[in-house]
């Protein structure tokens, strides 16, 4: 019994050792080939696979850059792999594996997390030897580079930016009679503006005798959380992470004061219910003319896509004037694991070139050029002057490892409760601060 | 092309690594005098033992592992002992709402869909006319899949345009109230999913109690009519304990199907201020915030409630659950 016992051991280790062996021999196989791969680089080109989140139409609008590329490039053949679902349980997965692309598409938060973790190749280096236009890592604005950037080190680079602006619908401004925006505008000037858009279905006005909060048909704004309540803490004055990143100072006065701007705003009768805006879809609002004024990104459609007259202009300055926006930040890193770090490198400064002409808004600061931008977007060149404007003072959210743990507590905590459960910010904003704080506590 | 052949190559060589393992697997047991039948039974399911251990076996206990580290996914886990567990119990504001809206979900989900399942098979037990057209209606939303489904009931719950408010409007206007906001009121957000679960589960365990129901001895009801039993008394004294091994095949996989929910609530995404499932924490824990670590170590907390309380239901059965071949001391 006890030498049948010890035989079925033995059995089983020798199935495991026959196993382990075969994909050991596998490695090999795939180390012999890199070495393969290498002796023959100069000789042939390399592919390089490049991850995207782009859908059907973006892709394929992103391969004829490719094909373009590909046809000049003597060292790399870029090969798309564009899927939206999913993107970045995806690429995790694939990075924290062998099966990675060399090149992928990623998001500012999700760059300051790879670039913290070593998945993405330290790039500093190259980028300092390298005269290609888009590797002058002075020519970026500031901000666009901070996300890639970890301890002085750069891992990848932004390929775009897009400032929130103010779209507007002209025909209904011009309609209520009030005057389009301009650099002037503050907090005041647009909360005037969105209670003169704002009707019932008798045409009366928020504050006139006889309005009827509950008929509403038209309304001045929207927001759902969306425009972020950061961008109107900024134009305070404020800021919720500092900048050591020491502490979450949202119970500062000046954020505390932003915070029930935003909240006002939420439950005023100029911007629909939470529950309408779920049931109607939120910029279909916007463009269904049923809100005059919204906040979206600059690459957005809103301005030319639309049966009526509309345009981005900037967003409002806060009550003393300073201009912020929130800038969103889309860029490109090369897999750390890559076979092929210099070709994946001159495809990178290739593509990223490439599409700062493509999309709106390049974060170079010689490529913010009005001229040479309508040139390019035709369709948006009406807008283009207020967007250039507004990549001057565009600021992205202080990104750190653990930035979606605070984002999660600040989100799910404060905010939610703000934006869909009439929350006050003076109650919450004591009880949140603390868990904000030991989450940058924690990071350190 | 040569990065696909590889993987071509591997991908062939696979059953070809199997079969090996199998052939010496074979040989190596016959060497060592076991019997021919036994041999050849452990080489044929070596390629499942291989599976399973490689699969399931090796992913479970590594998970286990992951609970007391904290793993990002980059890089090498680094072992924490406890801490994770000691992080949700003590200090995690998602995990306590999280148990409690899991267990909430699974405790009125489970009730109405053993309940209404039953009720459901006894009607489509009768024999009349083009009953099998109602069966078939009854059994179409386990076949649907589930990811359609959600979007459909975010459809149906639109408060606005949605069915069920249109449905409901009548009801409300007569006790003045509005139209509630499902997804977005964390008051209604549980209703709504017990709703939608419960018109899902309708139709498996409808088709299960039917089978069950249909297995009940006529015999036994002929005797109980003779005894003067009414419609009622056959049901509790015959049905019930003659199907009775079925109901707690449904309560066990019912309660660990709710207490896994997990796609329709991510497609959903009803507000964060109603909590989130275990499995949604799970998945946002280790895919949005890199702690695998912990990720695992809420997955592990949900297996062992999953493994008390069907320990309980288990543990529980003798006192409800006859089996004709049991004696009973």
């Amino acid at each position: 019994m006890m030498r049948k016992k010890l035989s079925l051991l033995l059995a089983v280790l020798f199935v495991f050792s026959l196993l382990l062996s075969a994909c050991a021999s596998g490695t090999n196989q795939g180390g012999q080939d890199q070495g393969d791969k290498s002796a023959n680089q100069t000789a042939q080109k390399v592919e390089i696979r490049l991850s995207t989140w782009a859908g059907a139409e973006e892709a394929k609008q992103l391969q004829a850059i490719l094909d373009d590329l590909n046809k000049k490039s003597t060292t790399y053949t870029i090969v798309q792999d564009s899927n939206p679902a999913e993107y970045d349980t995806r690429i995790i997965t694939q990075l924290s594996g062998a099966s990675g692309p060399d090149l992928f598409w990623v998001s500012a938060q999700r760059a300051a997390q790879f670039a913290a973790q070593g998945a993405m190749l330290d790039i500093t280096d190259r980028l300092a030897k390298s005269d290609h236009p888009a590797a002058k890592t002075d020519d970026y604005f500031e901000n666009s580079l901070k996300p890639f950037t970890n301890n002085g080190k750069i891992y990848g680079l932004p390929w775009l930016e897009q400032p929130v602006m103010l779209y507007v619908n002209k025909d209904l401004f011009d309609q209520a009679n009030v005057s389009y925006p301009d650099g002037s505008w503050t907090w005041d000037t647009f909360l005037d503006a969105a209670k003169k858009l704002t009707m019932d279905v008798n045409g009366k006005h928020p504050g006139e005798s006889g309005f009827d909060a509950k008929n509403i048909k038209q309304w001045g704004f929207t927001l759902n959380g969306w425009p972020p309540v950061q961008m109107f803490i900024w134009q305070n004055g404020g800021e919720v992470i500092a900048e050591d990143f020491s502490e979450s100072p949202i119970d500062s006065p000046k954020a505390m004061e932003a915070f029930k701007f935003y909240a006002d705003l939420v439950n005023s009768p100029y911007v629909p219910s939470q529950q309408l805006i779920r049931d109607r879809g939120f910029d279909a609002m916007y463009k269904n003319q049923q809100v005059a004024m919204f906040m979206g990104g600059a690459a957005d459609s809103l301005d030319w896509d639309v049966t009526f007259k509309s345009q981005a202009f900037e967003v409002p300055a806060g009550p003393t004037g300073i201009h912020a926006t929130f800038g969103d930040i889309l860029g490109m890193g090369i897999n750390a694991k890559t076979k092929n770090p210099d070709a994946a490198f001159q495809a990178l400064l290739d593509l990223t070139d490439a599409i700062h002409h493509w999309k709106i808004m390049p974060p170079r600061k010689s490529l913010a050029d009005v001229q040479l931008l309508q040139k390019l977007h035709p369709e948006k060149a009406h807008s283009l002057d207020a967007i250039v404007k507004s990549m001057n003072y565009a600021t992205s959210y202080r990104y750190f490892t653990n930035y979606p743990d605070w984002d999660n507590i600040f989100w799910t905590q404060l905010m939610d409760p703000i934006v869909n459960a009439k929350g006050d910010p003076t109650k919450l904003v004591p009880k949140v601060k603390p868990q904000l704080d030991a989450v940058l506590q924690r990071a350190k | 092309m040569s990065a696909y052949m590889a993987t071509f190559l591997r991908w062939l060589a696979t059953p070809v690594v199997l079969l090996a393992i199998s052939l010496f697997l074979y040989w190596l047991l016959r060497k060592i005098g076991w019997q021919k039948k036994a041999a050849v039974g452990f080489a044929l399911i070596s390629p499942w033992l291989v599976g399973f251990l490689i699969f399931t076996a090796f992913p479970l206990f590594y998970s286990l592992y992951l609970s007391f580290t904290e793993y990002s996914i980059f890089g090498t886990p680094r072992f924490v002992g406890l801490q994770n567990y000691i992080f949700l119990f003590t200090e995690d504001l998602e995990f306590w709402p999280s148990v409690r809206i899991t267990l909430l979900y699974a405790a009125l989900t489970l009730p109405i869909g053993v309940v209404g399942a039953l009720l459901v098979a006894m009607l489509l037990n009768n024999r009349i006319k083009g009953i099998g057209i109602f069966r078939t209606i009854y059994y179409l939303p386990a076949i649907l899949p589930e990811v359609a489904v959600a979007l459909l009931w975010r459809w149906i719950f639109n408060s606005e345009s949605g069915i069920m408010n249109y449905l409901l409007s009548p009801i409300l206007n007569f006790f003045g109230l509005g139209k509630p906001d499902w997804f977005g009121d964390p008051h209604y957000v549980i209703f709504a999913f017990v709703i939608m679960s419960v018109w899902g589960i309708f139709g498996t365990n409808t088709v299960i109690f039917l089978a069950a129901l249909q297995g009940v001895s006529r015999s036994l009801y002929e005797a109980a009519e003779i005894d003067g039993a009414s419609g009622f008394a056959k049901f509790i004294h015959v049905t019930i304990p003659q199907i009775s091994p079925v109901i707690l095949l449904q309560v066990v996989m019912g309660m660990i199907g709710a207490l896994q929910i997990f796609t329709v609530a991510m497609f959903v995404r009803p507000t964060s201020a109603a909590g989130k499932f275990m499995n949604q924490l799970v998945y946002e824990r280790g895919f949005t915030q890199l702690h695998m670590g912990e990720a695992s170590a809420i997955a592990w907390v949900l297996f062992i409630i999953i493994l008390i309380l069907t320990l309980l239901v288990f543990r529980s059965s003798p006192a409800w659950v006859y089996y004709e071949a049991e004696v009973k001391r």
